[in-house]
């Protein structure tokens, strides 16, 4: 009995720890992005929201040895270029992913299961190999780095995650529907809309959320064939940390973690009301 | 050729088994499905069944063979084409729409408008029990309920053929029973053939108008219920359909020689038969006897007797050790009686009347 509940507590204790590990480091962000002390942000000096304020561009009390941003025009166009990119990627992931992962659930061609295993590559291979080979690739195709590489990089990847989300729906999925819907007189075309595809949502839409929020993060490989003109928000704060972590950093890190927390709820919900 | 709705010829599927070998599914089959007839695929589990169901609802593309619908050829026509709609197994409901979704799924990839389909599906779905469930989900729905959406579904846009695989073999006993009394009762109000598939003898022996009795993808017999049962073509349709008192042996002048040196007599017409045989007497053909005459009959001891309201039933044993069921009306009483209290009787049979099939090794 006491052995029972000793197990128990230890249980409780590990699972509190293994959350704190997670969420203390985020918590603690959150906090200081809201800490008025410009040079130690570690130490609590009061409350303000003028980081916010300053990264989004408004004129506060703050001055401007505090911040890097010299204007926030360059975040804003970083995070314009990231928001482009995401989108991109995500639709022509998602569009080639899912198409992907129905050939090879439909078909069952020459060469599907080795298929099959390529499409794994590209999460096995390290995103620094990954971003070397498709600089080298790049320059020696003799294509101009910049949104465009990035697009194309991104996607070698993306299209990887789309299709295992898309997949596993897949297998799930009850084959003898299909046979119903034809049975019933519907034409492939029509069985693909009307029984195929709903109950694939989930699986689409879930993959697609995972590329844009993967898309939007990606740093080591877009770092490599992003050019020198083009830049993303995870490399804008990536420069930004070389010249020191300053305040400002953490409400730009709340402000991405919130829009990352909504996408996935947004995902969630709509997966929960497929059900 | 005018009565067959549907007409299969030397159909042929081979399947690679997962052994490395090849299981022959269907195996040169010659099928007429007449019109507004209520026919049961009958056999044991991987005997075909299913491949022959849905061959004829083009979901098993044929080997060899050629199989018309209404006298088109179907052969290579695909199946959303084929004026043809099957219950499945597993009822194959779609999990995201609703009941009248489902129901009018047929007659929306036809293009019908939207009012009258809400007619058909309601009428269909009262014809199957079931009004007023409209709005619900499958997921919603009992086992049974279920079954009869899938029922509603296949019916609603008016096929020349219902094809039903095993629909009530996940269903508990009394409401398989009334389920199989409301499909014949079906059968008859929409007038079109009904090919239902069951591994369960008493289902197809109540519903069926035929029977066609398969193993290792070949039709053993195909036949009227009454006909199979009291002539079955072969020892293998005689024990799945349950019949009971088989003797197998060897026919020698007139007599059928079993193997404990037991012999049965055999009718005049029976007698050219050569080689290796299985005689079948049927419980309620056996008489009681107590004297030793001429007549042809079997010694046996009776172990029990039961009382089984409009009779008797009798389990008795050969001198061999058979086991032997004889069943007596209840007009018989007193020689029951006797022979209960004697312990044994003597079984008289007419051997004109015995059913003689060739072979041997009925339980397979
Ligand atoms: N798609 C398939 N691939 C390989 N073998 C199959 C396939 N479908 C059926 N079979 C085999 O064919 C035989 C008949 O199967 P089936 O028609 O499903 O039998 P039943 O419905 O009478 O149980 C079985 O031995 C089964 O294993
Ligand atoms: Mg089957």
């Amino acid at each position: 009995m006491s052995l029972n509940w000793l197990f128990r507590g230890g249980l409780v204790a590990y699972t509190a720890l293994f959350f704190a590990f997670i969420y203390l480091p985020l918590a603690l962000i959150a906090v200081y992005s809201f800490n008025s002390n410009p040079v130690n942000m570690m130490t609590w000096e009061g409350f303000t929201t003028d980081w916010y304020w300053q990264v989004l561009g408004f004129k506060t009390t703050v001055s401007e040895a505090a911040m890097y941003i010299e204007s926030t025009g360059q975040l804003l166009a970083a995070l314009r270029n990231s928001i482009v990119i995401a989108f991109s990627t995500t639709l022509i992931s998602t569009v080639l992913g899912t198409a992907l992962a129905l050939a090879l659930y439909r078909y069952d061609f020459l060469g599907a299961r080795t298929y099959r295993v390529l499409m794994f590559m590209p999460m096995l291979v390290p995103d620094i190999v990954l971003g070397i080979a498709l600089l080298i690739f790049f320059v020696n195709a003799g294509v101009h780095l910049g949104i465009g590489t990035i697009i194309i990089g991104q996607c070698t990847f993306l299209i990887s995650y789309v299709f295992i989300v898309v997949s596993s729906r897949l297998a799930g999925m009850d084959r003898s529907l299909e046979h119903a819907s034809a049975d019933l007189g519907a034409n492939e075309w029509v069985t693909f809309r009307k029984v195929v595809l709903p109950q694939l949502m989930p699986g689409v839409m879930g993959g697609a959320l995972l590329a844009f929020i993967i898309s939007m993060d990606d740093l080591v490989i877009t770092y490599f064939i992003a050019g020198t003109d083009v830049t993303t928000l995870p490399i804008f704060i990536f420069a930004m940390l070389r010249r020191g972590i300053k305040p400002e950093i953490n409400a730009i890190a709340v402000m991405m973690l919130t829009f990352s927390f909504l996408v996935a709820s947004l995902g969630l919900y709509l997966r929960s009301r497929q059900k | 050729m005018q009565d067959a709705i549907v007409e299969l010829a030397g159909a042929r599927k081979v399947f690679a088994s997962p052994e490395g070998g090849e299981v022959k599914a269907l195996d040169n089959i010659y099928l007429d499905v007449r019109r507004n007839e209520f026919l049961t695929l009958l056999g044991p589990s991987g005997c075909g069944k299913t491949t022959l169901l849905q061959s004829i609802g083009g979901f098993v593309r044929l080997d060899a063979g050629t199989i018309s619908i209404d006298g088109a050829d179907m052969t290579r026509v695909p199946p959303h084409l084929r004026p043809v709609n099957t219950v499945f197994q597993n009822y194959a409901l779609f999990p995201h729409m609703s009941v009248e979704q489902n129901v009018g799924y047929a007659l929306e990839v036809r293009g019908i408008p939207a009012r009258e389909r809400r007619e058909k599906v309601g009428a269909a779905l009262v014809m199957v029990g079931l009004g007023g469930m409209e709005k619900r989900r499958p997921n919603q729905l009992s086992g049974g309920q279920q079954q009869r959406v899938a029922l509603a579904r296949a019916i609603v846009a008016r096929p020349k053929l219902l094809l039903l695989d095993e629909p009530l073999s996940a269903l508990d006993r009394g409401l398989r029973h009334s389920m199989q009394i409301e499909l014949k009762n079906l059968q008859n109000e929409l007038g079109i053939s009904f090919v239902f598939v069951t591994h369960d003898k008493e289902e197809a022996l109540t519903m069926s108008d035929r029977i066609a009795v398969l193993k290792h993808g070949r039709i053993q017999q195909i036949a009227a219920p009454r006909e199979i049962y009291d002539r079955p073509a072969n020892p293998f349709v005689a024990s799945f359909i349950g019949v009971s008192n088989m003797f197998e042996g060897s026919i020698d002048s007139g007599s059928l020689v079993m193997d404990r040196g037991e012999t049965l007599q055999l009718g005049r017409t029976l007698q050219d038969c050569k080689g290796r045989a299985t005689a079948v007497i049927r419980p309620e053909q056996f008489s009681l006897s107590f004297e030793q005459d001429t007549r042809a009959g079997i010694d046996v001891t009776i172990d029990q007797v039961i009382f089984v309201g409009a009779g008797f039933e009798l389990y008795a044993r050969t001198r061999g050790g058979r086991e032997l069921v004889v069943s007596a009306p209840a007009s018989a009483r007193d020689d029951v009686a006797r022979a209960e209290s004697d312990r044994r009787a003597r079984l008289i049979y007419v051997p004109a009347n015995i059913h003689l099939m060739p072979g041997e090794g009925g339980s397979q």
